[in-house]
């Protein structure tokens, strides 16, 4: 912990969310700038809500079009597309149309309406950044583009010669250089935190319904679609996904939920693993279909291991 | 040690006990950092503004955000721009903010100078929030050091775009 008293945090509000990034090292400052620059970037390219965008612009693109955009949305979608197809359609950034119908997002300007028929089989990925889609549909990057955000403004730090950072898209994280002591938040009690461990050079991005709603009375289902219902999702539990980038981690919380069968593979396949976490505390999720069972068999067993050594404390002490 | 990527066995073991954590808290930026990381190597002058009844009418009827202070902390900088120190306050988290305005009234930079967040009754009581207004917190609250990276559902930053949007109408209405 010696490097704590020199590292640099700041925090802006972009990407819909409060992102923090902190930094250790001579140039932090210059870095952090520069790394916001690029999660800017990322925001304008990726926003539903921008015009302007990436996005915007395939979902006012008419079936057969072909939308030239940036390698950075290229590589999300690319990378979205693998997801959808490992996962069976349970991921897909298609969902936009119902995500506007539930009024989690707004109506898009001049796009035309979606046909309920398209999935992410109507996005065409062809050469050179270029894009097409076979369908009417609207494209939302919620679910994957802050992870990937997070990833580049890591980069830009490291770019810049910092050896030791971390970016928090609000909840979505990637750390690099020393470990940091990371908590995972109580999806039932926000004013409850679990520690998760000291972690380094990984990401780790957590998906739970606790906030999606916060303030808004009436309000009971979350922003997470399962497209092959149609219908947004209403859990209990969160998940967090820890995973070498926060691209996949943050998609993955999605897989995890959506295709729970399906998950252990897709996780091993990115070198990922998925914590459950619920009022019960958290757990790995080993994607077996009776979770809770197998949950309070085990906190019949925590309760004679109480005294049981926070992880980053036990992480601290290998350390040393 | 140094090449694995977490370490986490306690939890495969048994469930880790949770810690509680009424109220988090970060801080930032002061005064004076914020505005040289908004405008590098201007001079700042503080001048005072306080809002006319009607002119708080006209911003709450524009900017669809409740005016809650009459009194706008506001900073002039040498290259024409303006410096404005504000906060939000949600159901859960208090906000200090800075805005950085180019010399027409486009936001320049946006920087969060303190951020709290409380589930207890604080962040309701005018006392626990007094203590934050307009200056920096240099002394925190009690809290756990260690706590400071925390993974969980995505927050909203919809009070602090409610609060830009105040504040641009603050500009239009009584700084232009």
């Amino acid at each position: 912990m010696k490097s704590r008293s020199s590292e640099i945090r700041r925090a802006r509000p972009v990407l819909g969310t409060i992102v923090e990034i902190g930094a250790v090292g001579l140039n932090a400052g210059v870095a952090i700038d520069a790394a916001f620059c690029e999660i800017y970037a990322i925001h304008r390219l990726m926003s539903f809500h921008e015009e302007g965008s990436d996005v915007s612009r395939l979902n006012r693109s008419v079936p057969g079009e072909v939308v030239r955009v940036d390698p950075r949305t290229y590589e999300v979608l690319v990378y979205a597309q693998e997801l959808s197809r490992l996962s069976a359609g349970a991921f897909d950034i298609t969902v936009g149309g119902k995500l506007v119908e539930q009024g989690f997002l707004p109506q898009p300007h001049g796009a035309a309406p979606v046909d309920s028929e398209a999935s992410f089989e109507d996005i065409k990925l062809l050469a050179n950044d270029s894009v097409s889609l076979t369908r009417r549909l609207w494209i939302d990057l919620g679910g994957i583009a802050k992870g990937y955000a997070a990833d580049r403004a890591a980069l830009a730090l490291k770019m810049c010669g910092v050896t030791t950072g971390i970016v928090n898209a609000g909840g979505d994280l990637y750390v690099f250089g020393a470990p940091q002591p990371i908590h995972l938040r109580y999806p039932n009690n926000p004013s409850l935190v679990l520690p998760l461990g000291m972690i380094a050079n990984s990401a780790v991005a957590s998906s739970s319904g606790c906030f999606a709603n916060a303030g808004e009375p009436g309000a009971a289902a979350e922003p997470l679609i399962d497209p092959r219902r149609n219908a947004s999702m209403k859990w209990q539990r969160g998940i967090t996904v820890i995973a070498p980038r926060c691209v996949i981690a943050d998609a993955l919380t999605k897989v995890v939920r959506l295709a729970p069968r399906r998950a252990p593979k897709i996780l091993s396949r990115f070198s990922a693993r998925a914590v459950i976490v619920d009022r019960l505390g958290a757990r790995p999720f080993n994607g077996q279909h009776n979770e809770m069972r197998h949950a309070q068999a085990r906190s019949a067993v925590s309760h004679r291991s109480r005294a049981v050594v926070p992880a980053y404390r036990v992480a601290a002490l290998e350390a040393k | 040690m140094k090449t694995g990527q977490w370490t986490w066995l306690p939890i495969i073991c048994a469930p880790v006990p949770a810690i509680a954590v009424p109220a988090y808290a970060a801080t930032y930026l002061t005064v004076e950092q914020a505005q040289q990381a908004i405008f590098p190597g201007q001079k700042l002058s503080q001048s005072f503004v306080t809002l006319t009844s009607e002119q708080a009418r006209e911003i709450e009827r524009r900017s669809d955000a409740k005016v809650r202070h009459k009194e706008v902390q506001l900073w002039k900088a040498s290259g024409g721009g303006y410096f404005i120190v504000d906060e939000v306050v949600g159901k859960h988290e208090f906000i200090t903010y800075a805005v950085g305005l180019n010399a027409d009234g486009t936001v320049k930079q946006i920087e969060i100078m303190t951020y709290r967040e409380s589930y207890g009754y604080e962040v309701r009581n005018a006392d626990w929030r007094a203590q934050f207004v307009g200056k920096n917190v240099s002394a925190p609250l009690k809290l756990s050091q260690d706590i400071k990276n925390i993974s969980g559902a995505t927050l909203s930053c919809r009070h602090i775009t409610d609060g830009v949007k105040r504040i641009l109408a603050t500009y239009e209405i009584a700084l232009k």
